[in-house]
């Protein structure tokens, strides 16, 4: 008896939200299937990969591929017009490492210089992400916001503590998208969206940043997290699940002991940039696989190997 | 006059004063001339937002005159005092945008006139946000000087937004007052018409903030209602034209607050009279149900979770107030709002001053709360709060609860200048924080002469039989809802608990009043209301609200549970059970065993073992997780004939469900001392040994149906 595929589409579809202008815009979401199940039904969206780069610059020590990469340039600006032109690359995310005040604090006035300087150096979107204080960060998101305005920006992320902040400046005062960003928790996640659509902000503006793990390191709650938004997405069609996911796997990956332990140290483990690697691409295609609509990724290695991936499902 | 007739004059005198201001600007530079705040995108935002008209020139200026008096209607209704109140502030739009057309910066420097855009957007988030809790319009000048200076201060001080109009101003100038969009005191202009600059702002924020639609006059209205928390203060004698905006204000949602009070009317929380000005900012705020965060807690000592499990030794404890030797207690009392003076620490007796160090203390802390949501089913909730607040202070440990706490304080921390109050100030700042949802007002009494204690305790004594009186008398039939709680969901993804009075949440930590409270405080939250109104099966305690509850919140793992039966759909569990109970076959009846239990059980396995089996969001019929408190619960596997199915029970379980069981198995059964004929691990620790001693009590599961 010949196989007959039965094609499993859902009523519901994941929000379809638009990241920069113009032709080098990226729409997050739209499917109406599980994730990756693209043999179901085409989707709108292609799963979208980001490259990460930091106003301080990696050191790349053990990591002779990543600095050659990135070899001659020396400031924001550049090392982003580099990291768009990697293969692979849908957009660009800005994390702003140097404004933490427990670090080396830079000003906000310096931060909005150098976003900025980023946003004329690319013409693929940009995301913005901040240095994880809750005070800096809001004071930062809303003074980049501004200087960014119609340039559909994302800000990773508006949290618990600072949704208010976050949302009224960047997604009300100045229009731009933002990342709603839970602790790998289905209710928490709804219910970070549901107070931010109460405050005003549009669902079609928010991209849910549900948080990560480095495979190995409790992943599976990532992605039984991950499956059950999906399922309540599409299954249930909750509205307040239907956001598009992005997840920051980088900053994950390459602070575990596979990826920074020197090759000098443990030579049995062969190369620490091959491993980086091959961490940032596992956790990656897991996520993809679980269902984020998109990744962000350190290494222009890993973001062409998961972009060819991408390319081959479709 | 009446007060409507004031307004409707009002709003005439305006309308003529821009009829005038149009005709006089068009003779001088022509019908063409262009007209504009500059620094908007809203054109003229009120006349924007409420006509929906692109205002550019004079000429289009001069056709809006027409709407705008047709909105002056007179039927005596309080519509009309509404639409004339919008009027009049359009028509101040009117005058005011004449003077920006014959000049771009028509003010003194020591007035601010129109706002940017980029003003709106500073402004707008911390009122988003509620970093700035509202903001006030103060027109003309209040009786004395010094009373202008103690109200401007005042709302500083309370983080409120001030804007000052006409001779407010000038007030404010001789008090001293700094002023400016930076330290949020904002003198606008001389004129009442300077007031559509404030108008302006709000209706920005709504385009901004609340993407409301040009030309939506209830959107406005709404947005500015809901989200706009203003109020104004206007102080008499008012002039008509000034009632005419202020009708405007009121429209939008904004209370005006006045201390005149010729001919003019109260309005609830609209137009109120206040001629005390001393309790001015008081009612105003309460007018407006504007609640002040408390950021700064006056202490001398640290106050952080890192030092809530701190012991004071004996050696290192100043004083020590111990409910089991002398008369001590804390209490939550719910008040009318007039009963509470908020922020208002009052210590009667001694402080700590006069007393001896390693000295014993009488010591009563009373927190009067008031607040328009705050319901006395809430109090024990808010007082257990208590232990954990006071515990986080430096050098500071507190235990148990009601009359039985004991609070020690340590010798550092009293010469670091702790001191009574300080208890108040704390669990004050705590209560407004953590509770803004339900306390509008709080007041804190400590009391520590010795007489007044005791006396005091006989009456919180009461207080506390009367709220156990009320738990007891709390059945699920008794309520209107259920509540669920997915507080475990982060690590047992399927598992939702169906909590209900008799049935606690099997973590035993919370109650349908926790759960109730936490839907108050936290609407979106994991506790949610489940109606119970479509009855499957009463005795089974199956409803449709319940399964379609389970099923949303389970997001589709489970359909349906009971609340009584344990063969049936039982409910599920998380993993964080207090008990397990599980069916026993030979007797008939189940066995209990509690977390706390190591040894092994009748049916051959441990708690853990059992838990395995129990845990993880699925449904084993013959196996349920629950609270300890469920089990002298007459809802205990009703379904299945209830608690005379229990058949053994650790012995430290039993002791401490005893008292309550055998009052149970009394009520249900007519069984005195039901508990003696409950098996334990002293008993026996195998099936025939069980069921010899349940033979030899003439144990009643024996007696009953088969459950499977």
């Amino acid at each position: 008896m010949p196989f007959t595929a039965k094609p499993r589409t859902f009523n519901a579809a994941i929000n379809e939200t638009v990241l920069g202008t113009g032709a080098k815009a990226v729409t997050l979401g739209g499917q109406n299937v599980l994730p990756l199940y693209f043999f179901d039904n085409t989707p709108k969206n292609a799963p979208a990969v980001g490259i990460e780069i930091t106003d301080t610059g990696y050191d790349a020590t053990g990591l002779p591929a990543l600095a050659a990469f990135y070899d001659g340039a020396a400031t924001p600006a550049e090392r982003a017009k580099k990291a768009a032109s990697a293969e692979g690359v849908s957009f660009v995310c800005l994390r702003f490492e140097g404004a933490d005040p427990g670090g080396l604090n830079k000003s906000i006035a310096d931060c909005v210089a150098v976003a900025k300087d980023v946003l004329n150096a690319i013409d693929v979107p940009l995301v913005v992400a901040g240095c994880k204080n809750i005070e800096k960060d809001a004071e930062l998101f809303s003074a980049v916001a501004e200087v960014c305005q119609g340039k559909n920006v994302l800000f990773l992320s508006a949290r618990e503590e600072d949704y208010k902040t976050v949302g009224a400046s960047v997604g009300l005062a100045y229009g731009q998208k933002v990342g709603a960003e839970s602790a790998v928790d289905i209710n928490l996640a709804k219910q970070l969206n549901v107070v931010m659509t109460q405050l005003g902000v549009s669902a079609q503006s928010i991209v849910m940043n549900l948080g990560a793990a480095a495979a190995g390191y409790g992943f599976e709650y990532v992605a039984s997290t991950l499956d059950r938004v999906k399922a309540a997405a599409l299954e249930q069609n909750d509205t307040m699940l239907q956001m598009p996911v992005m997840t920051p796997v980088s900053v994950e990956t390459w602070s575990v002991k596979e990826a920074i332990m020197a090759e000098a140290d443990m030579p049995e483990w062969g190369s620490q940039e091959e491993r980086g690697i091959r961490m940032e691409t596992v956790t990656a295609s897991a996520c993809l696989a679980s269902g984020a609509e998109s990744v962000i990724l350190r290494h222009p290695a890993s973001v062409k190997t998961i972009a060819a991936m991408i390319a081959a499902l479709l | 006059m009446r007060l409507f007739d004031r307004a409707f004059t009002g709003s005439d005198e305006m309308f003529a004063l821009a009829e005038a201001a149009v005709t006089k600007t068009i003779d001088k530079l022509g019908a063409d001339a262009p007209v504009a705040f500059g620094s908007t995108a809203y054109f003229l935002p009120c006349i924007y937002a409420y006509t929906g008209r692109k205002i550019t020139k004079l000429s289009e200026l001069k056709d809006v005159l027409e709407p705008v008096k047709g909105w002056l209607t007179r039927n005596y209704r309080l519509n009309d005092v509404f639409t004339s109140g919008i009027a009049t502030v359009l028509a101040a739009e009117i005058i005011e945008a004449c003077k920006y057309a014959e000049n771009p910066t028509p003010y003194e420097e020591k007035y601010h006139g129109h706002m940017t855009d980029a003003e709106v957007r500073e402004l707008g988030v911390p009122l988003v946000t509620q970093d700035i809790p509202g903001f006030v319009v103060i027109i003309d000048e209040a009786p004395t000087d010094a009373q202008a200076q103690v109200l401007i201060k005042g709302y500083q001080s309370r983080g409120i937004f001030v804007f000052l109009l006409k001779g407010a101003i000038d007030q404010a100038e001789r008090c001293g007052i700094k002023m400016g969009f930076p330290v949020r005191i904002v003198p606008v202009g001389p004129g009442i018409e300077a007031v559509s600059h404030i108008i302006s702002v709000v209706v920005r924020a709504a385009f901004i903030f609340g993407n409301v639609q040009p030309g939506d006059w209830e959107g406005f209205n709404k947005y500015s209602f809901e989200r706009i928390f203003a109020f104004v203060n206007a102080f008499g004698p008012l002039e008509n034209i000034t009632v005419g905006c202020g009708a405007g204000a009121i429209a939008m949602g904004f209370p005006v607050i006045t201390n005149d009070t010729v001919d003019v009317d109260v309005v609830p929380k609209s137009l109120i009279i206040q001629t005390n000005i001393d309790d001015l900012i008081e009612t105003s705020l309460e007018a407006r149900d504007i609640k002040i965060k408390v950021s700064n807690i006056d202490l001398p000592v640290a106050c952080a979770s890192a030092f809530e499990g701190e012991i004071i030794r004996k050696a290192d404890m100043f004083c020590e107030a111990d409910g089991s030797r002398k008369d001590c207690f804390e209490l939550v009392r719910t008040k009318e709002l007039h009963e509470v003076e908020d922020h208002k620490i009052e210590l009667i007796g001694q402080d700590f001053d006069a007393m001896e160090v390693g000295c014993k203390i009488n010591l009563a802390i009373i927190i009067d709360i008031a607040g328009k949501n705050m319901q006395s089913d809430f109090e024990p909730v808010f007082e257990r709060k208590i232990h954990n607040y006071v515990n986080c202070l430096e050098g500071v440990m507190h235990t148990g609860q009601r009359d039985l706490i004991r609070i020690r304080v340590s010798k550092s921390s009293f010469e670091a200048g702790f001191r009574v109050k300080h208890f108040g100030e704390l669990l004050y700042a705590k209560m407004k924080n953590d509770f803004s949802q339900v306390v509008d007002k709080c007041q804190v009494t400590l009391v520590t002469e010795p007489e007044l204690v005791t006396k005091l305790r006989k009456e919180a004594n009461e207080i506390y039989d009367k709220r156990d009186a009320r738990l007891r008398s709390l059945t699920d039939e008794s309520v209107e809802c259920f509540y669920t709680c997915t507080l475990c969901q982060s690590f047992s993804p399927s598992h939702v608990c169906i909590v209900t009075p008799e049935r606690l949440g099997l973590c035993g930590a919370v109650s349908w009043l926790d759960a109730k409270s936490t839907n108050e405080l936290q609407p979106s939250g994991p506790c949610q209301v489940v109606t119970k109104t479509k009855v499957i099966d009463e005795a089974k305690g199956a409803y449709e609200d319940v399964n379609e509850a389970v099923s949303t919140y389970s997001h589709g793992a489970l359909d349906k549970v009971t609340l009584y039966s344990i063969m049936e759909d039982p409910m599920t569990s998380c993993g964080c059970f207090e008990c397990i109970c599980g069916i026993e076959p030979m007797s008939n009846g189940v066995i209990i065993v509690n977390r706390e239990y190591a040894g092994s059980t009748p049916l051959g396995m441990t708690f853990a073992e059992l838990a395995s089996m129990t845990g993880g969001g699925v449904q084993t019929p013959g196996f349920m997780g629950h609270g300890r408190h469920f089990i002298a619960s007459k809802k205990f596997m009703k379904a299945e004939g209830g608690i005379a199915r229990i058949v053994w029970m650790p012995k430290a379980l039993k002791d401490s469900v005893a008292e309550r069981l055998n009052i149970s198995a009394k009520e249900l059964y007519g069984i005195d001392n039901f508990t003696d004929r409950i098996a334990d691990e002293s008993i026996s620790e195998d099936p025939d040994t069980l069921m010899a001693y349940l033979s030899e009590k003439g144990h009643p599961a024996l007696e009953m149906e088969p459950m499977m």
